[in-house]
Order: structure tokens, then C-alpha cells, then sequence
């Protein structure tokens, strides 16, 4: 068993502060749009919450943006540029998924600090990262304070067009996280993945030579 | 002695030239005295020679007509005193004249004994006598009386004259200030028939006109066709034709409240042909205008004449309570909707201002708790909130993004190329309430290509009507709650109206499907309008379903597969444990 320190601990720390924050903001998110379903706090209380939440996630994004940017390390989310690779790389991980793993298959790909994604990763994770997590961003900003940015808002279509853009990304991202969670059971063991992104160090189990 | 001579000559020129002037004094002062003592001894011949003339007959009527007690009475039980005052008669310009010269058809044989149904119908009957001696040509020579003797039931001769007491014209009027001399006839009970056939009441209470503030003004000066030389004769079609014609007098001192009562929706509303709309005459009275003070009362106020339903609202209100209670600065209905130039409350920013206007730390109050407070100021009506017990609703309202004013009417018609007539048909084409597709069908109408305006709705929170605008409550009472409206099942989304405000800031109100505010076309239409929980969009809602379950399919759906498949994996490893023992 060998092991990688794959998560410094900016990563993780972000990754955790992200994740409290994307579970109260779904929450209360329920609770604000969904008042029938949901009734934990009051409703301004929701609303505070949400706010409050809404702004660590956006500071949380720039520790995300400063350190993946500053070390260069924003490398490991892209894909790869050749597009045969990238689809090969692609179906090879889908493969797996809907196949391999089944079969008791190995993992194809082997996380490592330089390439910690695999392709399928990549794609989502620099599309979540650099679109739809500053579109939601954004778009909780705008209606934080509607008056405030009622220009920007004007400019992005109205106000209905961008409350659209932010429930569909809510929901967009309350489902994402059952696939997250559950991926992240896929490691050797079914918490290793998530002791990793505690501890920073991933376990790997020790492999047979090539002929295997 | 020369010197003697001459003194003696000028003293009789000296005394000459005294006695003159005295004699000429004496002669001037004695002149009237003589015509007095001529006069004095004439007189009682006059005198007598007139009074044979009037006492004719006098001695045998006045036997009976000189006691007070003597009353008449008629068949409608009205009473009349019989009692003629000899001295008043004989100051009449009538007074050569014996009794039978007026009452013609009494003689001995059938006095007393006439009946009659009224005090009114004797008048009438004894007034025929005058016509004996003035005739029509003399009558019609004034306008009043030519009108007067056209009329089918005129008022008697009586009513104006006098019966017993009638004097000279010219020593009767002109002896009466400006005032008097109208009012001796118009505080008669008098009247005149307009062409539709309604009696108007040409009266006029002189303590009205005492008690107004108009007081030291004379008839002429708002009647001013009118003098003691001329009284023309007007024709109306109606009271109400009346009313409208002598409010345009006011302007003649009043140019500035007449400007901004030109700007008002009282106006607009008459220009365009209603003429129950309210003119100078409905609020401020005909001859009792009063004082300023006196229309900023409860009981005074003038508009609750037509707006009776909303005052009753108000009178319960906070602010009518207040009023009740004595606080002089409660609001009354003009301290929000401006006296003379009242507008339409469509125009909302300027209502908003009249409460933000006394209500000078309301911003800051809402501010303190209320998120996006600003927002909420300028989305929702003060009363929407401040009268809790009223029933609301959404008025979607078309405005120019560009200019960030709203879109009338007249500038809907305009863009359409249609006449203002022809309006409601396009907004709401079937007459059954807009739907989404017809809402969605306003905007793009009014965006097509080549018109510079970018035309969208707004979406407002108000009361249901006007009335229930009025019925604000103490602050303590007011919504509070976010619930009570963030909420799909809120009050305010049950009604959805569109309203098509017009310049002067009438609304015309056409109701839509409540449906438009969540349906999929309102991301067109109404995209300027989004309440949080409240209007949202079912089809987005359906999609989230959706993708929250496919998102829990999938880790269910791939652990079922891992579960259905793990003897195959078994399989394998027990193969390769095998192939790894072999070797």
C-alpha cells in the first residue's frame, strides 16, 4: 500500500468549506424557494443564512482561483488539448464505469499531485469551476441586492432570467452532489477517497507487474 | 365843508349798498317759506281730493280689513291674514286706486265666500287684476317680466311687488345696495325650468352669502351679464349644464387653481365628455363657498360627495381615526391626492412620495429589518402591507426599459397603429382574461422591429381596489411576515391583473390568468418580474424534480448493477486467486 499526498491543504480546506457551504446553501436554498416543503427557520433567518453563506462560498472560490492559478497548478483541470486523447481518455473512463467496474477492472486512471483528474473529471470540474460556480456566484450576488446591481441585472435580461440561471444551477448542483458523493465511494475502499480528502493522502493499493 | 358834502353823499351810498344784499336775502329766504305756506294750505285740498278717490269704497271693505284677527283660509289649510294696513297702502303707488279696482269679481253679494285651493292660487287669480292696466307691451319692455309672463306657471305679480304695498319702481330698487337689489327678487322662492325640464331654484339665502367668503363681493361680479340694467334671459339643458357654465366664472380671480385643475383627472374626465365630473361649483358650493379651513375637515371635505364608498374606508382608517381624534396633521384625502390638480393614483411615485412625504423615517424604519428594502418600496404598494386586511394583487404594468417610465396607452396605440378604441381588443382579444401566450403576444407587438422603445412589464403589489387602499392601519398590524407573500400559495398571486396606465394616470384594467406569472413564457414577457417563491416557473420546478432523482438514480441505479454483477467479479477473482496458485 502505497500512499500519494495528493491534497495539500489549501485544497482541502477549501474543498471542505465548499462542501458546508454548498449543503446549507441548498438547504436553505429548499427553504427560501420551496417555503411549502421546508419551514426549519424563519424565513429571514433562511434568507441570512443563505447570504451569509452565499459570500464564504464566493471568498471560498477565491482561495480556489488564487491558489490553483498562482501555482500553476490549474493545470491538472485541463483536459487534455488533443481531442483524440481527450476522447479516448474519455470513453476508456466510461468504460470503466459502465463496465469495468463491474467486471472487477481496475481503475484506468491513477490519480497522481500532476494528474489528479481523469478526463471525464477534467471536463466537469473545469466547466463547474470556471462557468457554472461564478455564473451561480454572480447570480446569488445580483439577488442578494437586487437595487444594487439592477444595471448588471438589466443587462443579463432581468431579473426573472437570472433567478432562472441560479435555481437551475441550484438544482443542477443539488443532484450533482449524490453522483460527487457516490464517486467518491469508488476508491479502493469505499472511504478512501474521503479519508484523502482529510488527511491529504491517498491510498493506493500496491500493483502486480505489468502482466497481470 | 366840500369834505361834508362828499361824506354825506358816500354815507346814503353806503347804506344803499348794505340794505341791497340784506333785502336780497330776506327775499330768497322768504321765497321757500312762501311756497311752503301755499303749499300748506293746498294740501289738505290734494289730500282730500286723493283720498275720496281711495276711500270710495274703502270705508265698507276696511269696516272688516282693518282688524288683525280676520284669516282666510284656504282648501290646503293654509292660512292668509285679510288684515290691510291703510297706512302702507296709501305710501303705495297704487294707493289712488280703490279696493274693487284689483279685486275685480267681489261685490257684496258674494263676499266673503270665494274659494280658493291655495295662498299661491289666490295670488295667481288676484293677479290678473294687474293686467288690466300694464299690458304685455309694458311688461315685455323688461326682460325678467317677458320671461316671467311666457312662463306657464310664473310666479303672481305679488310675489316680487307686494300686494297692498307695491311702490314706484324708482323709489323701490335703486334705494337697495348691489346685493339687495338682486336678492329682492332671488330670495323669493323662486325657480327655473331647464330645457330637459329639472327645476333649478334661483334662490339664494342671504346668510349663505353673508357666511361665505365671498361676502364682500357683489352679484355682478361673478353674474356678470347682470346689472340693474340688464338681466338677460339664459337658457340651460340642464342643471347640470348650469353648474359647469357659472364654474367658468372662478377663473376670473382664481387663474391658479383653474391651472392646476387643468392638469387634474377631474378635468381630463370633463374634457372628454363626462359631465357628471366634478367642476369649481361641486366642492366649493354656489354662494356659500367658505373658507379654506372649512374643506380641511371631516365633515367638510368635499370629495367624499362622490367618493362617499372611500371615505367610509379612510374614517376607519389610521389616518381617519387620528383625524376624529383631533391630530390636525392626520392626512385627509388632499394631503395624498393634492386639491385641485388630483390625479389618478396610477402614478404611483407621486402617492408613494405623499406617504414617504410625512413619513420621513419610514425608509430607514424598513431599511433596519427589511431585506432589500428599497426593492420592496418600490415593488409594493405602502397599502399593500399597511392594510392588512385588504385583499391584493399583482398589477403588471408595461414599461419603456430605455426611459425607465411607463408605457401609456396613448404610446401602445401609437406603436399598434390602432385607435384608442381598438385597445382592449389587442391586449386581451378574446375578452376572457389574458393568457400567457396573449401577454407574451402585448410584448412582442410593442418590441417589433423599428420601434425605438424596449417595452416590458412590471409587476406591482397593491390592493385589490382603490377603496381598500384607504383602509391603512396602525403600523403594528401591518404584514410583516416574509411568508405572507414569498409563498406560491400567497393572497397576491390569486389575482393578476394587466393594467394599461393611460397619460394623465388612468388605469384600464384587463384581468389575466394567474398562470402568466409562472408559466414558461413569462421568461419573455415577464422578465423583469420575479417574486422569490412566488412566481415561479412550473416548468423549472419540474425539471428540478427531475434532475434531483436522476441524480439519486444514478450512485442507486450503478450500485444495483455492482450488486447484480458482483459473482461475475467473484468469478474473476476467484480465476485469477486460481491462475496465481498454478503458478
Amino acid at each position: 500500500m502505497k500512499k500519494i499526498y495528493l491534497h495539500p491543504i489549501p485544497v482541502r480546506v477549501w474543498h471542505w468549506v465548499n462542501a458546508l457551504s454548498f449543503i446549507v446553501l441548498i438547504i436553505t436554498g429548499v427553504q427560501i424557494r420551496y417555503h411549502e416543503l421546508l419551514g426549519l427557520t424563519k424565513f429571514e433567518t433562511a434568507v441570512d443564512i443563505h447570504n451569509i453563506f452565499g459570500f464564504i462560498l464566493i471568498f471560498n472560490f477565491f482561495i480556489w482561483v488564487v491558489y490553483y492559478f498562482f501555482t500553476g497548478k490549474i493545470k491538472i483541470y485541463i483536459p487534455p488539448l488533443r481531442i483524440k486523447k481527450f476522447v479516448l481518455g474519455s470513453m476508456r473512463q466510461a468504460r470503466y464505469y459502465g463496465y469495468g467496474l463491474f467486471m472487477g477492472d481496475e481503475n484506468p486512471h491513477h490519480p497522481s499531485p500532476d494528474n489528479k483528474f481523469n478526463p471525464m473529471q477534467q471536463i466537469a470540474y473545469l466547466s463547474i469551476m470556471l462557468l457554472l460556480i461564478p455564473l451561480q456566484l454572480v447570480s446569488g450576488l445580483f439577488l442578494w441586492d437586487i437595487k444594487m446591481f439592477e444595471e448588471w441585472i438589466n443587462l443579463a435580461g432581468g431579473i426573472k432570467i437570472v433567478d432562472t440561471i441560479h435555481v437551475f444551477l441550484f438544482l443542477f448542483f443539488s443532484s450533482f452532489i449524490f453522483v460527487h458523493v457516490y464517486l467518491a465511494t469508488l476508491g479502493h475502499t469505499p472511504m478512501a477517497h474521503i479519508k484523502a480528502m482529510v488527511t491529504g493522502y491517498e491510498e493506493e493499493e500496491e500493483h502486480e507487474p505489468a502482466s497481470a | 365843508m366840500f369834505d361834508d358834502t362828499a361824506e354825506q353823499i358816500s354815507g346814503k351810498k353806503v347804506l344803499l349798498v348794505l340794505l341791497g344784499p340784506i333785502f336780497g336775502v330776506f327775499y330768497i329766504a322768504l321765497l321757500p317759506l312762501i311756497v311752503f305756506m301755499t303749499l300748506l294750505v293746498a294740501l289738505p285740498e290734494i289730500a282730500q281730493a286723493r283720498k275720496a278717490a281711495i276711500v270710495e269704497n274703502a270705508p265698507l271693505c276696511m269696516t272688516c280689513h282693518s282688524s288683525h284677527g280676520l284669516v282666510k283660509v284656504f282648501k290646503n289649510k293654509e292660512k292668509l291674514s285679510v288684515f290691510v294696513n291703510a297706512s302702507d297702502f296709501r305710501g303705495s303707488v297704487h294707493s289712488m286706486l280703490s279696493c274693487t279696482d284689483c279685486h275685480q269679481n267681489i261685490s257684496m253679494a258674494s263676499h266673503p265666500g270665494r274659494v280658493f285651493d291655495s295662498k299661491k292660487a289666490f295670488a295667481l287669480d288676484t293677479s290678473k287684476a294687474c293686467r288690466t292696466c300694464h299690458t304685455d307691451a309694458q311688461l315685455r319692455a323688461r326682460p325678467i317680466h317677458a320671461y316671467l309672463t311666457n312662463r306657464t306657471h310664473g310666479p303672481p305679480c305679488s310675489q316680487c311687488h307686494g300686494a297692498h304695498t307695491v311702490k314706484r319702481l324708482s323709489e323701490w330698487k335703486p334705494a337697495k345696495a348691489d346685493n339687495q337689489y338682486c336678492l329682492t327678487c332671488h330670495q323669493e322662492n323662486m325657480t327655473k325650468t331647464m330645457n330637459n325640464g329639472e327645476t333649478l331654484s334661483l334662490s339664494v339665502d342671504p346668510d349663505d352669502l353673508q357666511a361665505s367668503v365671498h361676502t364682500s363681493h357683489v352679484c355682478s361680479d361673478c353674474h356678470n351679464a347682470f346689472s340693474r340694467s340688464s338681466h338677460p334671459v339664459k337658457e340651460f339643458e340642464s342643471i347640470r349644464e348650469h353648474s359647469i357654465a357659472v364654474s367658468g366664472v372662478c377663473n376670473q380671480c382664481h387663474a391658479d387653481k383653474h391651472r392646476a385643475v387643468e392638469s387634474s383627472i377631474h378635468y381630463t374626465m370633463m374634457i372628454e365628455g363626462n359631465r357628471d365630473a366634478p367642476v369649481c361649483t361641486d366642492c366649493h358650493g354656489f354662494h356659500d363657498v367658505s373658507q379654506k379651513a372649512t374643506y380641511n375637515t371631516l365633515s367638510g371635505v368635499p370629495c367624499r360627495k362622490c367618493h362617499e364608498n372611500v371615505f367610509e374606508v379612510y374614517e376607519q382608517s389610521v389616518h381617519g381615526m387620528a383625524r376624529l381624534e383631533g391630530q390636525h396633521k392626520a392626512p385627509l384625502c388632499f394631503s395624498c391626492h393634492v386639491a385641485h390638480e388630483v390625479t389618478a393614483t396610477a402614478m404611483t411615485k407621486k402617492l408613494k412620495g405623499a406617504c414617504l412625504g410625512c413619513h420621513t423615517e419610514a425608509e430607514d424604519l424598513h431599511d433596519a429589518w427589511l431585506p432589500n428594502s428599497q426593492l420592496h418600496l418600490s415593488m409594493v404598494a405602502c397599502a399593500a402591507c399597511h392594510s392588512p386586511d385588504s385583499q391584493r394583487g399583482i398589477f403588471l404594468r408595461l414599461y419603456d426599459e430605455n426611459t425607465g417610465e411607463p408605457f401609456t396607452a396613448e404610446q401602445i396605440v401609437n406603436i399598434l397603429g390602432i385607435e384608442y378604441e381598438g385597445l382592449s381588443e389587442r391586449i386581451d382579444p378574446h375578452g376572457d382574461g389574458i393568457d400567457s401566450y396573449e401577454l407574451w403576444d402585448i410584448v412582442k407587438q410593442l418590441n417589433k422591429e423599428g420601434a425605438d422603445a424596449k417595452v416590458t412589464f412590471l409587476g406591482r403589489m397593491d390592493t385589490r381596489t382603490i377603496t381598500e387602499a384607504h383602509q391603512l392601519s396602525n403600523k403594528k398590524d401591518a404584514v410583516r411576515k416574509c411568508e405572507s407573500c414569498h409563498h406560491a400559495d400567497a393572497d397576491f398571486f390569486k389575482t393578476v391583473t394587466v393594467a394599461v396606465v393611460r397619460a394623465d394616470g388612468r388605469v384600464t384594467q384587463y384581468k389575466a390568468d394567474p398562470e402568466v406569472l409562472g408559466s414558461m413564457t413569462s421568461l419573455l414577457s415577464l422578465r423583469q418580474f420575479y417574486v422569490l417563491g412566488s412566481t415561479r416557473l412550473k416548468i423549472l420546478d419540474w425539471l428540478g424534480i427531475l434532475m434531483v432523482f436522476g441524480g439519486m438514480a444514478v450512485p442507486i441505479g450503478h450500485i444495483t448493477l455492482r450488486i447484480l454483477t458482483s459473482p461475475i467479479r467473484e468469478a474473476r477473482r476467484m480465476n485469477k486467486l486460481r491462475k496465481g496458485g498454478r503458478r
